[in-house]
């Protein structure tokens, strides 16, 4: 592939992940700090595939950005929202 | 600066950024789950590092084809496999010792948690 | 107010640590030590077109096997820690979108799960994101049923003869070519071709087999200890 062309997606998934997990941190309501947060996995899925590895990346795709989800929704299900 | 290079750097930015986000939720988050997401982000910081330092532009997978002349490093990446499993694992465990803290102390805010103090 | 300038301070300390530290890093030009040594001799030693997976179950076997056991240890003090918590009444019945999916789309998932775990050394997958996929697959019937899961001693004895697979496995490879866990028990076969690289189809199937067990178990006591409340 075209190496500008990998740059920019690189660029433009980093700029994209770094400014969603601050979003993550100082969000108010605790249900989307968790949907930013299996966001960001995901965002990081690409970020793997860029760096020729496909098999992190299918991995961080179903586990960190479904189970992971699933455990910090159950988690805030038990807990209740933001203090 | 070439396009190689920005593509190189940055996804090396992307990742220790993640990586100090990830820390300063830990240090100044108080919710007790927001904590545990802030773990996972660094964690996250933490897998793409390692995935970065066996990376080397202009090469293609590991996977052997009888096309493919040289690839980038398989040990990290492998390693990353496992990591992320285990990385999913101990955040289960967080999430259940937090829920459980939270029942025993009423509120989610680790500063009522009287049995975390030391 | 001063928690967040600490905080601040202290992140700032180690950016400028970290940066100061790989300031003069410069981008390899070609591989050295263990990864030129895994991608000049992998498909020759193990028989598996996909390296990762080569050194994932053949190569660092013994890191994985220890990894499982991780993996089992950490699903075990979950369980033991929800029974702390009181079982929850029954949850609320499912959206009927929910439902119908439940009733759907399992099995698709679970054939897309059984192809990744194995076709591991073809393609990309292996044990690991197989298992994943596995069990949200049953994450997802749970979630379009309305009953509690009761005890599953399928799920225990699925778990515990993945392990016990993966340990005789490495055990055979130590009687018969003085190695734990090496591959070329069975023999290597034709590269590329799904009966090949020795035993690594089987050990795949068993990380998978155990690495779903163990999510449907973690997921199994969350459904019992209750949603919301």
């Amino acid at each position: 592939m075209n190496i500008s062309l990998l740059a920019a997606a690189s660029i433009g998934t980093g700029v994209m992940m770094l400014v969603a997990a601050v979003a993550a941190l100082v969000v108010k309501k605790l249900i989307s700090a968790i949907i930013i947060v299996g966001f960001v996995s995901l965002s990081a899925s690409v970020l793997f595939l860029l760096m020729d590895a496909p098999d992190v990346a299918i991995t961080e795709a179903s586990i960190g950005a479904a189970i992971s989800t699933v455990i910090f929704l159950w988690g805030r299900g038990k807990i209740g929202g933001e203090e | 600066m070439t396009a190689e290079t920005m593509f190189y750097w940055s996804l090396a930015v992307t990742a220790l950024g993640l990586v100090l986000i990830g820390i300063w939720g830990v240090l100044t988050k108080k919710n007790i789950l927001r904590i545990a997401l802030a773990f996972t982000l660094a964690d996250t910081g933490v897998n793409l590092i390692l995935v970065w330092s066996g990376f080397l532009p202009g090469r293609s997978a590991p996977i052997v084809d009888s096309s493919v002349t040289s690839m980038v490093d398989p040990l990290p990446q492998a390693l990353v496999l496992t990591s992320i499993v285990i990385g999913v694992a101990v955040a289960a465990l967080f999430v259940v010792v937090g829920v459980l803290a939270a029942r025993k102390s009423g509120s989610a805010d680790v500063r009522r948690m009287k049995e975390l103090r030391w | 107010m001063i928690r967040t300038i600490v905080g601040l301070i202290i992140v700032l300390a180690l950016s400028a640590i970290v940066i100061s530290s790989i300031s003069d890093y410069s981008v390899p030009s070609q591989l050295l030590g263990a990864g030129r040594f895994y991608t000049e001799r992998g498909v020759d030693d193990t028989g598996s077109v996909n390296l990762v997976t080569a050194v994932v179950v053949a190569y660092r076997g013994l890191d994985t096997l220890g990894e499982v056991v991780v993996l089992f240890c950490a699903s075990t003090a979950v369980v033991l820690i929800l029974t702390l918590i009181p079982i929850g009444a029954n949850p609320t019945p499912p959206s009927s979108i929910v439902a119908f999916t439940a009733g759907v789309l399992p099995g698709a998932i679970v054939l897309f799960g059984i192809y990744i775990i194995t076709h591991g050394h073809l393609s990309p997958g292996g044990g690991f994101p197989g298992g994943a996929v596995v069990a949200s697959a049953f994450l997802l019937v749970m979630l379009g049923s309305n009953t509690i899961p009761g005890k599953s001693k399928f799920l225990a004895s699925i778990e515990s003869l993945a392990g016990l697979t993966f340990g005789l496995l490495g055990f055979w490879g130590m009687l018969t070519l003085g190695q734990f866990l090496n591959n070329l028990v069975l023999p290597a076969g034709s590269p590329g071709r799904i009966l090949s690289a020795g035993i690594i189809p089987i050990i795949s199937l068993a990380i998978g087999a155990k690495v779903a067990s163990e999510l449907s178990g973690i997921f199994a006591s969350y459904r019992k200890a209750g949603g919301e409340e």
